[in-house]
């Protein structure tokens, strides 16, 4: 590889000029001709119960309303709004257990702000109006909010398929015992000095993207059903809506609008199905649906919350000999994404350390809760949380240093990464561990914050983690680009790739420039557009750089062989003894012998002849390079983070000080991106710790599901930010990147807590670690 | 419903129109008037994604103001704030310091940063992180934000040129 | 559960304080004010329900801000919690509600909230309020038959109520001239920054050298209403501030309050940390510091 010319370097981002002067449209931005409004009727009055009555009465009556929508004027077919079954194998789909258990408006309310009805009118307003207006009646049902409470033997069952309340554990077939294991996890406890082991709690964190979810649907005068919508992942939308509605691929668009905000909650489909059923109502209307903040919180998935259970055994030495651990979520009322966090929480602590042996289950259980879904990191904040407080406690029994121990028992190059049997092929963490540790000063600070005694104290505390990009071999990776050449030499890149905000149109231009050896300006980004689109499974998994990414780079590729066949007949010289600088195409050793890309591009589209001889002048026909591309591997990113806090012994509150973020980004394609997914996921990941957790009252009811009393880190509250990117190419990514989307949520959770545990010397179990838990504790232990 | 006939200066262009006595600001901004600059987040003020600048440079929650409360009064939204084609130069700065991702709190958030440097031309970091409270934002954990609001200050008071 | 549209009101702009106090007169309890709207109008978005709305936008007259060091300060119904933290006097003398004002909200809401809006809320929470609470004052109203005025002592009754009737403008607050040695300080824990506040408190103590001759103490979010804590302030009348009566005041203020458990803390934590942070807004009051 040469010298890199755009790779690597801070460019302009693609979108920040709209974005910045407000330009940028959003779907709630969007405005067509005639558009009527809808507003669902949601139930606010109970979390489980059966509808005995509805009156539809009053609010056709209303001024403004067109048309009223009682579960019975819409499509009767159930559905299930996410879309794993359709990134898994025939074989794998079984796997999943997936099945169709949600639908658009329904008469058993399985959690508060369950949808019911609907109206659609001529406002915002009238819709709002009309709606108060239906009444109602409920048969209360006994309400479960954890997985105990759904276990129960007589609880009321919510599917028939799902017996138990268990809407899924690993399957017998694909994990005996139901366990994602390795070893004889038993057996090798019986040779552990030292055991850990808790019961955890991990909390329901909401990813809060600042868009609320906007959506537009209209029937159109082709029987065509286009959705404007904020997808993560346009092309899988597109086939779900077909499915559910019994259309052909050829008459569904999405039209992807800029996204606010993703983080898992635009992942599959959200309220894309009601809207659609309004616009089915009233063809040839466009309908918005806007959801105000309060509503996008229960539609919306949230994080898988549960209880955590591990169990960890050492030898003396501190050889990690066994692992064993049991997540059962707190699934919510439907099946969503039921099968893929289960498994992949497990999956996180399996790729961690090289445990002998290890064990893990993994179950979800329906409850009356909202939904739960993708939230970036999928399980592994969960299993931070957990995994890094018990080697912690491990540590501090074996009288290791933190960093000492996981340098030496972290996987690495050649062993099995999260999926069994696909081993690391690379791996930076050493370094991740010794540039965090040199930059925070930690051995100084290990030892200063020893046996401190005044009201506030310090502490400091490491956490690591694995991820992957793409999620080959679980889902079937794959994204396919076009690329155009233009008659005056410049590209568009069309794929159906969103950019949720994490700048990924801004580095898949910056791959496709460097491939091309065009200047970035010569570059366009198309997306959003699924007629035109080709096949991708989405923004999801810190996928797009890396799958996306080598999708741009294939085609851009075969654009390139293109132009040299092109160049070589023109200048008669063999494809190989060509090379290009600044456009030209030029022969080796012969500076005068030479032809323009332009030149090529433009002869290739307008058919040049000569009048006199008749004959033709260059290669006719249009340049288009074409991927369908599918990653050879799932380039893991790995990352550090350590943290320091100081503790409040008579209030129980944390101030973080600071966070040292050291990641294994495999390339930068651009800096200032890697360094924003790294700090935003660092506020989420102290959100995760500290303060972000939905609640519930006994009844269902959801406490607070609104940015008044849900409290996430705001600007003050942020530590000092060291971000360190390690660059070692992984041999498989795009100019050697990782996909860091969701690395930089982790291992701030982990470290967190664990620098809490260095503080007080006690560890809190539930997240997130309030100052209420923290004083509890302490009271607790100078009362042991 | 009482309708009320008022004047908006927006962005320097006088505008008339009328509104029902419960229309917000924000509705009227972008449902009236077209400036969907202006952002709908939580509609209860603690957001900030949908602040304007009264009189270039009080910042206010357009979630919560009434339409017809602002008679008269001139409204800066982020759409207003470039001169003659140029960007602004807290624009500028949060474009070159990367503090924007997915931009759905951008336009409120240089409104903010403005309204800042405007009462506070040299602020520390504590201080423009005090000031960006209200202004939610969920993509960069502030830092590159926080950066570029000292930068745009550096800009305007000539450091560094 | 929220709309994204308000409901349906009339908004009357009166333009002087007498045609206000008319349309309260006619409207009665079918009437909310609005001043800064910052609670009013999330309201309207949620399940209240009002048929008028009496805007103050057109009223001149009421945004008085005024220091005098005979009669204190004055302050008028529109004057905004960013108005307070202009004013170099409410720095100078009243370190409690300048320390208010400064935590308060955000700066969005500042500029529109009114400090006499935040008494009007009657929140156990409110900020401003408990500054002014332990600094005292008194509000003047004003209806058709004439004005009154109404101690702060007084005022709050309930969760959300207060002495105000519904015909009656409030014109504005007078808080006392601070004597020669008071000293004042206000202190507050949230979950994050920007947030309500879980438990606040604040002082104002009128010290002669090492001696404090008197003290309003006074907390919040632990009962329905805002709350003083007389046994904690006849502790300190009369008595050097030492560490260990420090120490004992910490430990009565639990006997004082009766918190609940809430979205945002729970009864038994705030009964553990009351004390401490009473405590600590002694200090901070002593200390004449302006951190928080």
């Amino acid at each position: 590889m040469g010298e890199l010319k755009v790779v690597g370097k801070k460019v302009e981002r693609v979108d920040v000029r709209s974005k910045v002067t407000g330009g940028a449209l959003y779907a709630a931005d969007v405005q067509l001709a005639g558009m009527l409004y809808g507003k669902i009727v949601r139930c606010y009055d109970h979390a489980h119960a059966r509808v005995t009555s509805l009156d539809l009465s009053e609010a056709v009556k209303c001024k403004g309303v067109i048309k009223v929508l009682g579960p019975k004027d819409v499509t009767q077919k159930e559905y299930n709004a996410s879309v794993l079954d359709m990134m898994v194998s025939a074989d794998m789909r079984g796997v999943l257990g997936d099945i169709d258990d949600q639908s658009i408006f329904t008469d058993h309310v399985k959690h508060y702000g369950d949808a019911i009805a609907a109206v659609i009118a001529t406002s915002e307003e009238a819709a709002e109006r009309a709606a108060e207006k239906i009444k109602a009646t409920y048969e209360e049902l006994p309400v479960y909010l954890t997985a105990d409470d759904a276990k129960q033997p007589d609880a009321l069952q919510f599917r028939p398929e799902k017996p138990g309340n268990l809407a899924f554990q690993l399957p017998e077939m694909a994990f005996p015992n139901n366990a994602y294991a390795w070893g004889e996890v038993d057996d090798s406890f019986a040779e552990a000095d030292i055991i850990v082991e808790d019961s955890f709690y991990v909390s329901k964190q909401k990813q809060c993207q600042m868009e609320p979810g906007s959506y537009i649907a209209l029937y159109d005068d082709q029987k065509r059903l286009n959705c404007w919508t904020s997808t993560q992942m346009p092309k899988l939308v597109q086939k779900k809506l077909a499915n559910l509605y019994e259309l052909p691929m050829t008459r569904v668009k999405i039209h992807t609008t800029v996204i606010g905000g993703g983080f898992g909650a635009r992942l599959g489909m959200v309220l894309e199905p009601e809207t659609c059923a309004l616009a089915m109502a009233v063809p040839g209307r466009p309908v918005k649906l806007l959801s105000p903040r309060e509503e996008d919180w229960l539609t919306s998935p949230s994080r898988h919350p549960g209880k955590y259970w591990m169990k960890m055994g050492f030898k003396k030495d501190g050889t990690p000999v066994a692992c064993d651990a049991k997540f059962e979520n707190y699934k919510g009322a439907y099946y969503v994404d039921a099968s893929g966090t289960a498994f992949t929480t497990g999956a996180w602590l399996g790729g961690m350390y090289k445990f002998d042996s290890l064990r893990y289950r993994g179950e979800s259980y329906y409850t009356n809760q909202s939904i739960c879904g993708a939230f970036r990191g999928y399980g592994n904040p969960q299993t931070n949380f957990v995994m890094e407080q018990m080697v912690d406690r491990g540590c501090a029994q074996l009288g290791a240093d933190p960093i000492e121990w996981r340098k030496k028992w972290h996987k690495t190059i050649g062993d099995d990464g999260w999926c069994i049997g696909v081993p690391y092929n690379s791996c930076a963490l050493d370094e991740c561990l010794d540039r965090a540790a040199e930059a925070i000063s930690w051995t100084e600070k290990r030892v200063k914050y020893k046996n401190q005694t005044g009201v506030k104290r310090r502490g400091i505390g490491v956490a690591v983690m694995n991820h992957t990009s793409g999620a080959m071999p679980m889902l079937l990776e794959h994204t396919v680009c076009d690329v155009l050449l233009h008659q005056d030499a410049t590209a568009t890149i069309n794929l159906a790739c969103s950019d949720m905000g994490q700048g990924s149109h801004t580095t898949l231009r910056q791959v496709a420039a460097e491939t091309l050896d065009f200047p970035y300006d010569d570059i366009h980004i198309a997306t959003g557009d699924t007629d035109a689109a080709g096949f991708d499974i989405g923004a999801h998994a810190s996928r797009t750089l890396y799958v996306g990414g080598g999708a741009v780079k294939q085609a851009c590729e075969d654009v390139r062989r293109q132009l040299f066949d092109r160049a070589a007949l023109e200048l008669e010289e063999d494809a190989s003894n060509l090379y290009m600088e600044d456009k030209i195409i030029h022969v080796k050793g012969a500076s005068n012998k030479s032809i323009s890309v332009q030149t090529i591009a433009d002869q290739g589209v307008n058919n040049f002849m000569n009048p006199e001889t008749g004959e033709l002048i260059g290669q006719p026909g249009q340049i288009q390079g074409y991927a369908s591309f599918f990653p050879p591997h799932n380039a893991p990113p790995f990352g550090a983070t350590i943290a320091e806090v100081e503790v409040d012994t008579e209030t129980g509150e944390v101030k973080v000080i600071e966070l040292v973020n050291a990641h294994d980004v495999g390339r930068a394609i651009h800096p200032g991106v890697v360094e924003g997914q790294l700090d935003g996921g660092a506020q989420q990941g102290l959100g995760m710790a500290l303060t972000e957790e939905t609640y519930f009252d006994e009844k269902g009811i959801c406490l607070n599901n609104s940015f008044t009393d849900y409290k996430m880190f705001g600007p003050s509250d942020m530590p000092k930010m060291t971000n360190i990117l390690v660059e070692n190419p992984d041999p498989t990514g795009p100019f050697g990147a990782k996909g860091v989307g969701e690395a930089g949520i982790v291992p701030p959770v982990g470290a967190t807590a664990n620098a809490i545990f260095n503080a007080i010397g006690v560890q809190i179990l539930e997240a997130p670690i309030t100052p209420e838990k923290i004083l509890k504790a302490l009271e607790e232990k100078n009362n042991a | 419903m009482k309708k009320h006939a008022i004047t908006l200066t927006v962005n320097g262009e006088e505008r008339d129109l009328i509104v029902p006595s419960n229309r917000t600001l924000l509705d009227a901004l972008r449902d009236d008037l077209g400036y969907t600059d202006t952002k709908y987040g939580c509609g209860t003020g603690e957001c900030g994604a949908c602040t304007v600048l009264v009189d270039g440079k009080t910042s206010i929650n357009g979630c919560l103001t009434l339409a017809a409360t602002m008679d008269g009064k001139s409204i800066t939204t982020a759409a207003g704030l470039a001169r003659d084609g140029n960007l602004h130069p807290v624009q500028q700065a949060f474009i070159d310091n990367d503090a924007i991702q997915c931009g759905f709190c951008t336009p409120g958030m240089v409104l903010k940063a403005v309204s800042i440097l405007d009462e506070n031309p040299n602020p520390t970091e504590e201080e423009i992180r005090h000031g960006l409270e209200g202004s939610i934002c969920r993509c960069t954990g502030y830092t590159k934000i926080v950066d570029a609001v000292q930068d745009a200050s550096n800009r305007l008071s000539g450091v560094g040129e | 559960m929220t709309s994204r549209v308000m409901r349906d009101f009339d908004l009357l702009l009166p333009e002087s304080v007498a045609q206000a106090i008319t349309l309260l007169a006619t409207h009665k309890d079918k009437a909310a004010v609005l001043a800064g709207g910052t609670d009013l109008l999330v309201a309207l978005k949620f399940d209240y329900d009002i048929d008028n709305v009496v805007s103050l936008a057109l009223v001149p007259g009421l945004d008085v801000l005024e220091f005098d060091s005979e009669r204190g300060l004055a302050i008028g119904a529109k004057v905004t919690i960013a108005d307070l933290l202009k004013s170099s006097d409410v720095k100078e003398y009243y370190p409690a509600l300048w320390q208010s004002a400064k935590v308060f909200a955000t700066p969005q809401l500042r500029n529109t909230a009114t400090v006499i809006g935040n008494i009007l809320r009657a929140s156990p929470a409110g900020d401003c309020s408990l500054a002014i609470y332990a600094l005292g004052g008194i509000l003047t109203l004003e209806n058709a038959t004439g004005r009154r005025e109404v101690d702060l002592d007084d005022f709050w009754i309930s969760y959300g109520v207060t002495a105000r009737k519904d015909d009656e403008l409030t014109i504005s607050l007078q808080v006392p001239a601070p004597a020669t040695g008071q000293k004042s300080a206000f202190r507050r824990m949230t979950r994050v920054t920007e947030d309500l506040s879980k438990l606040n408190a604040a002082v104002c103590l009128q010290m002669d050298g090492d001696e404090c001759t008197g003290a309003r103490v006074a907390m919040g979010c632990v009962g329905p209403t805002l709350i003083r804590l007389p046994k904690v302030e006849n502790m300190l009348a009369g008595s050097v501030v030492t560490p260990e009566l420090l120490q004992e005041i910490s430990d009565t203020v639990a006997s004082e309050i009766n918190p609940i458990d809430d979205i945002r803390s729970s009864a038994e934590y705030r009964l553990k940390v009351a004390g401490v942070l009473v405590k600590r807004v002694i200090k901070l009051a002593l200390n004449e510091g302006n951190d928080q």
